[in-house]
């Protein structure tokens, strides 16, 4: 017995000390600290890596890839396309992890690695809470995509959050349009990304000092509340460029409540309210307060969601476009000239002139409708009491400033604190301010227009460049607006062509104003390139 | 499942040590021991399922490269017509190959060597022997139980790569049923020559972790082994 169980013993221990003495190679490491800015895993996960050559192939393959390679040009650089996890905090004060993307070009030219700017860039609203604009690989991913064409295949390091309230986030809302926190995490993912970039497989490329920030729609609130901030910390900015965003937050939501009722506002509403209602927690009592009982039950969690927004609208969460209740409100009783803005814009006594966007703002009434009357009218006898500056009829005060003291109804009160004129705060780095005039969904008179004017006689000359891609081309940025009328064109007479639906062309202007604010984005991040490039 | 594949294959010694314990006593002038070394070809067919897990395209799978490494084995009679043979390999340096997509983004993929791991895989066989022990030439037949510990599991700078990252792999440990058929020939004295033709079932799970993001796949290797191998009894 002995000689033959101890070759076997001995071999069996042989066994058992090579399994317990394997090892494997090193991982990432996670982070202890849940400080805002600390990168949660570092090195972080590359999604993907493209040269050149084959993002241009990938592009090209479709076709709505194509027409973006045509306002971005080919791809100079290849991109890594890395996720970040990092800590940052909520619209709260909650310590809450969020995810992002970085960006990094790759190549020989000399243009694609060394010291590199980095652009700083806050997306649009995205109701798909699975949202990471890091994923390259996912094709409905078009705001990465726009953006690591325009920017990262240029030779610009790209750094953007996916938001407090998406994708990996467990925090159960959005902090939409909280000008501090969303700021604040703009700044914890440029931090982040500072840390990890030494780390990446790209580490041939590194921060050359060079600070750009951009970001469209919502995302153009969130960069201009950056640049803010950033300029307060001290920070030097190389410039700014935010584009077609909500800026003057307080006169653009007067000019809703007052009938203008925007392209999105029933997608908006829910966002707004429930991020304002967990920073601030006077929005309501209950929802009900501000929803209608059509759609109030589960509002709160209802956005961004893993379920499509078609599906939303079809399954009756919301209503597509009827914000507000058809039939006027009829008390408490208003004068005539607040009673009269408080009607359908298509009503003849309806006090503003009738403009091209007059039919959307029209169907921004219906029923059942999303907001309840009452609410409706304490926002706007606190807007009539105490107007702002740019709203809601002319004259206008001059230099368009906000209400003469702090709203009492509460959701003016929170649209007044994340007014980007709150605290008189200018530019101290140049900035472009792009949008398109048209704009049915962020409206551009009332935003960019106002921080212009605002700023006028605050800054120095030179420093504020506005762009209307719809203007009249002229000066440095006439490509672009010369690209963007000519896109236009080519769209509205493809709507009214047989490919296109055959059309009338009052129905093919209807369809091409709805797909307005989209159309403009990357005729606007392709001017902010140009400007950026100069610096 | 390491404790327990190990626990089993120390039943199945157990048992062979039992069954050793019981058999007849073996002729006198037939040593009853033998130590066998020789080169030990292995032959994959690996059959994986494609990767799963986040940012995987469609087709990403894996293959083995052929080894070859030396081969160890302690044999024991039982009796003039039965061995149990225990066999060991030294551990190779076993490469993992991409199979599928010729990248991953821009990243080359198939037939990059994307890991390697060595693996210590005892063999127990309980083998029949034909003829009596005076023949020159004696072909056998055996079956058994293989365990297989895969360890110093490494994902090359091109797995890394084409990972996303730095990558941690794991394998679960394998047991399953091997069979040998082979052919002795005495040399001269305690000294044979043995040729022989191996085959078991080894099949791990794949874990691969970079930066907390995890694929998974389950590999059978479908090895074949190829033995040639000189013999000492004593």
């Amino acid at each position: 017995m002995f000689k033959l169980v101890t070759p076997l013993t001995l071999i069996l221990a042989a066994t058992l000390l090579y399994a317990c003495g394997g090892s494997s190679s090193q991982t990432a490491m996670i982070a202890t600290s849940t400080a805002h800015g600390t990168l949660a895993v570092n090195p972080p996960f590359r999604i993907a890596s493209l040269d050149a050559a084959t993002f241009q192939a990938e592009l090209a393959a479709t076709s709505s890839g194509a027409q973006l390679l045509q306002i971005t040009g080919k791809p100079s650089c290849g991109v890594d396309f890395y996720y970040l996890k990092f800590w940052t905090v909520g619209g709260a004060a909650e310590t809450t992890q969020s995810s992002g993307a970085l960006m990094v070009p790759t190549g020989a030219a000399p243009a694609c690695s060394g010291l590199r700017p980095i652009v700083l860039y806050a997306h649009g609203t995205n109701t798909d809470k699975a949202l990471n604009i890091a994923d390259i690989t996912n094709t409905s991913n078009t705001e990465g995509v726009l953006i690591a064409a325009m920017f990262a295949a240029q030779g610009f390091i790209v750094v953007a959050p996916n938001y407090a309230g998406y994708d990996i986030s467990t925090l159960g809302y959005h902090p939409f349009l909280n000008a501090e926190q969303q700021s604040g995490e703009m700044i914890d993912i440029l931090t982040a990304a500072r840390t990890a970039l030494p780390k990446t497989q790209s580490a041939a490329t590194s921060d050359g000092g060079k600070l750009f920030v951009t970001g469209y729609s919502e995302g153009g609130h969130v960069a201009m509340a950056t640049q803010r901030a950033l300029e307060a910390s001290g920070a030097v900015i190389t410039a700014a460029a935010p584009m077609s965003g909500p800026y003057a937050l307080e006169a653009f939501g007067d000019a809703i409540f007052f009938g203008s009722v925007n392209i999105g506002s029933t997608v908006f509403a829910p966002l707004l309210s429930t991020s304002y209602q967990k920073a601030y927690g006077n929005i309501y009592g209950t929802p009900a307060d501000l929803y209608s009982a059509t759609y109030v039950s589960g509002i709160e969690t209802l956005l961004p969601s893993f379920t499509p927004i078609d599906k939303i609208f079809s399954t009756g969460l919301l209503p597509q476009t009827a914000a507000f209740d058809s039939t006027t409100p009829g008390s408490p009783p208003l004068s005539a000239e607040l009673a009269a803005l408080l009607l359908v814009p298509t009503d003849p006594h309806y006090p503003l002139p009738a403009s091209p966007l007059t039919p959307l703002f029209a169907a921004g009434f219906g029923s059942p409708n999303l907001v309840n009357n009452s609410y409706r009218v304490s926002y706007a006898l606190d807007a009539a009491s105490n107007p702002d500056g740019a709203i809601p009829l002319p004259p206008l005060r001059a230099g368009v400033p906000l209400a003469a003291t702090v709203p009492t109804q509460p959701l003016r009160q929170a649209l007044y604190k994340n007014d980007l004129r709150n605290g008189a705060w200018k530019p101290n780095s140049p900035t472009l301010l792009c949008g398109g005039g048209s704009d049915p969904t962020v409206f551009f008179p009332v935003n960019t227009g106002v921080m212009a004017t605002f700023w006028s006689p605050l800054v120095a000359a030179g420093l504020i460049t506005v762009l209307d891609v719809s203007g009249t081309p002229a000066g440095p940025f006439a490509a672009t607006q010369t690209g963007f009328q000519a896109s236009q064109a080519a769209q509205l007479a493809y709507y009214e062509s047989p490919a296109g639906g055959g059309l009338s062309p009052a129905a093919a202007q209807l369809l091409l104003i709805e797909g307005y604010h989209g159309a403009v984005a990357p005729f606007c991040a392709a001017a902010a390139r140009a400007f950026f490039s100069v610096l | 499942m390491t404790t327990f594949s190990v626990r089993t294959l120390f039943a199945v010694v157990v048992a062979t040590a039992s069954l050793y314990g019981a058999a007849p006593a073996l002729a006198d002038d037939f040593p009853s021991n033998s130590a066998r070394a020789g080169l030990y070809s292995v032959f994959f067919h690996v059959k994986a399922d494609d990767l799963t897990g986040p940012y995987v395209p469609h087709g990403a799978n894996i293959d083995a490269n052929n080894v070859e490494t030396l081969y160890l084995a302690y044999v024991r009679s039982l009796s003039p017509n039965f061995d149990v043979e225990l066999t060991l390999g030294y551990p190779p340096l076993q490469k993992t190959v991409g199979k599928g997509p010729a990248t991953l983004g821009s990243v080359p993929y198939n037939g990059q060597v994307i890991a390697t791991a060595r693996w210590l895989a005892p063999t127990v066989l309980f083998e029949y022997v034909f003829f009596d022990q005076n023949s020159k030439w004696r072909p056998y037949i055996g079956v058994g139980v293989n365990y297989t510990n895969f360890y110093d599991r490494n994902s090359t700078a091109q797995g890394n790569a084409a990972s996303g990252g730095p990558t941690k792999l794991s394998l679960t440990a394998s047991v399953g049923p091997a069979g040998t058929v082979g052919v002795g020939y005495h040399i001269a004295n305690n000294w044979h020559m043995y040729a022989s033709y191996s085959i078991s079932k080894v099949s791990t799970d794949l874990t691969a972790e970079t930066a907390g993001v995890i694929r998974t796949s389950h590999i059978n290797f479908g090895p074949q082994a190829l033995v040639v191998s000189l013999g000492y009894s004593f």
